[in-house]
């Protein structure tokens, strides 16, 4: 299992994806942070002076980085069917479960490490610039610690995520495009529909939302811990679907 | 490499695609120290064969042994079994270098054994350059170079001649003949006749998945017409005529 996860790391260093999505997940988070604290005036958010506002801000970064990682973590496990560099993969382990595996844990580490990067560059922002518009901050108070710690776990767990659709799915064009529209579309249109609140709370993107405290709206969220296993649930529930339905295929 | 010699054997393997049986009652064993042909016109069922034996797919019915076990259940695959496939693929942008580097964590193998076998296929200066760039001769020679990597004492190539020149082709038959006269087991298919005439010790002809001839190429090539004839008539089911 070393082996396998030694591999991936390998695999991920020698091409420059990682690289590219961690410079926009950097940028996403400085653009996200700016115009946040940009027009902080406006009345239609938080206060950035109040807890929820500073929360707010603070989430902004696994917004940025939770879609990003879950990309990686597809184009991860898909590549290689896409590239076809699945035969090789599966000669060095014929046990195709132990590969999944293998990525999970390393998409889920570098999921982690673009959560710890992205927030950072929201803290940069937000201990040099807010205190130049007179108002207080500090990264253990208010909540914060809470905030970038489920930001960090919810770009990570999202990393899973993107590996499991991909185990299920093997499409690299199907999982990544599926993926998005399904953050950025399906998800806002079900989740807006007030009828249906009682339940959309167990969607992916509202479960990371609980895990980040993520409070631009005043729509209910589950306690953070229950998001998290939730949102890691779903992750595991993918791979092991996958591994079962369509990992086990012939490599033809 | 150990000494322990590895037989090859496949017996009743079965695989049928949407009804198709494309591999029909498969059965033929490859010996250690020589070079076996696996020889059939395009379609015959030779990848599909292959797959099976390397776990790839999964076959219907029948085995396919490597040293009495099935691939799968190889405790280090790489040291035992080195694969050449018509599909593997490199990713685009990975130099040959680290995709090899790459493949000896995966296997659990010393990093230097990269630049051995880069040197072995004659890829050293294109090492480092991403296999984008790379003609389907040099994609031929990296996965050869990946198939060396565990050193193994079976190989497996699947038209490894293809997109070689001729100069390439000789050297490829050196090399193949030296690593036999180690003890290697060595299965080889094509669908190119000349290709394997002066390379391998024994020959198996399938067609339409089905086994139609398995012994000595010199007996095959002591037939009338020669070789070249006796391929064609064997593999249109035909007899030779007198």
């Amino acid at each position: 299992m070393k082996r396998l996860i030694a591999g991936e790391f390998s695999k991920l260093a020698t091409t420059r994806l990682w690289c590219w999505l961690l410079i926009a997940s950097m940028g996403i988070s400085a653009l996200y942070a700016g115009l946040n604290i940009g027009f902080a005036d406006n009345t239609v958010t938080y206060s950035l002076a109040t807890p929820q506002g500073q929360q707010t801000l603070f989430s902004v970064a696994a917004s940025a980085a939770a879609p990003l990682a879950a990309v990686l973590g597809a184009i991860g496990l898909t590549g290689e069917f896409r590239h076809r560099t699945a035969t090789a993969t599966f000669l060095a382990s014929p046990n195709r479960g132990r590969v999944v595996a293998a990525k999970f844990v390393t998409y889920g580490a570098v999921g982690a490490g673009y959560g710890v990067v992205s927030t950072a560059v929201v803290a940069a922002l937000a201990t040099t610039w807010l205190p130049a518009k007179g108002i207080e901050i500090s990264l253990t108070g208010n909540g914060l610690p809470a905030t970038m710690i489920g930001g960090v776990a919810a770009v990570a767990i999202y990393g899973l995520i993107g590996v499991g659709l991909g185990a299920l799915l093997r499409d690299q064009v199907a999982t990544v495009v599926g993926m998005l529209i399904y953050l950025y579309v399906v998800e806002n249109i079900i989740t807006g529909i007030p009828a249906l609140s009682g339940w959309t709370i167990y969607l992916p993107g509202q479960a990371a939302n609980a895990l980040t405290g993520m409070a631009l709206t005043t729509r209910d969220f589950l306690p953070a811990w229950h998001g998290g296993l939730l949102l890691a649930g779903y992750g595991i529930m993918f791979a092991v679907a996958g591994n079962y339905l369509t990992m086990r295929r012939d490599i033809a | 490499m150990t000494d322990r010699p590895v037989r090859i054997e496949l017996a009743g393997l079965t695989k049928a695609y949407g009804g198709i049986r494309v591999v029909e009652e498969l059965t033929f064993t490859a010996e250690p120290g020589t070079i076996t042909a696996f020889l059939g016109p395009n379609g015959a069922g030779k990848t599909t064969a292959f797959r099976m034996l390397l776990g790839l797919v999964r076959p219907d019915a029948g085995r396919a042994t490597i040293g009495g076990r099935r691939y799968a259940d190889l405790p280090e695959p790489a040291t035992e079994v080195g694969a050449v496939l018509e599909t593997t693929g490199f990713h685009p942008a990975r130099t040959g270098r680290n995709h090899l580097r790459t493949y000896c964590r995966m296997n659990g193998l010393a990093l230097e054994r990269a630049d051995e076998v880069l040197d072995l296929v004659g890829l050293r200066d294109a090492a480092r350059r991403a296999v984008r760039g790379y003609s389907l001769g040099m994609r031929q020679r990296l996965g050869l170079a990946h198939a060396l990597l565990g050193d193994p004492r079976v190989l497996i190539l699947d038209e490894p001649a293809n997109g070689l020149d001729p100069e390439g082709i000789v050297w490829l038959r050196s090399l193949l003949r030296e690593l036999a006269a180690h003890g290697r087991t060595i299965l080889v298919s094509s669908h190119v006749l000349s290709e394997v005439q002066q390379l391998v010790d024994r020959a198996v002809i399938i067609t339409g998945g089905r086994c139609v001839y398995e012994g000595a190429l010199a007996d095959l090539a002591g037939e009338p017409d020669g070789l070249e004839a006796a391929f064609i008539a064997k593999t249109s089911g035909r007899a030779i005529a007198p």
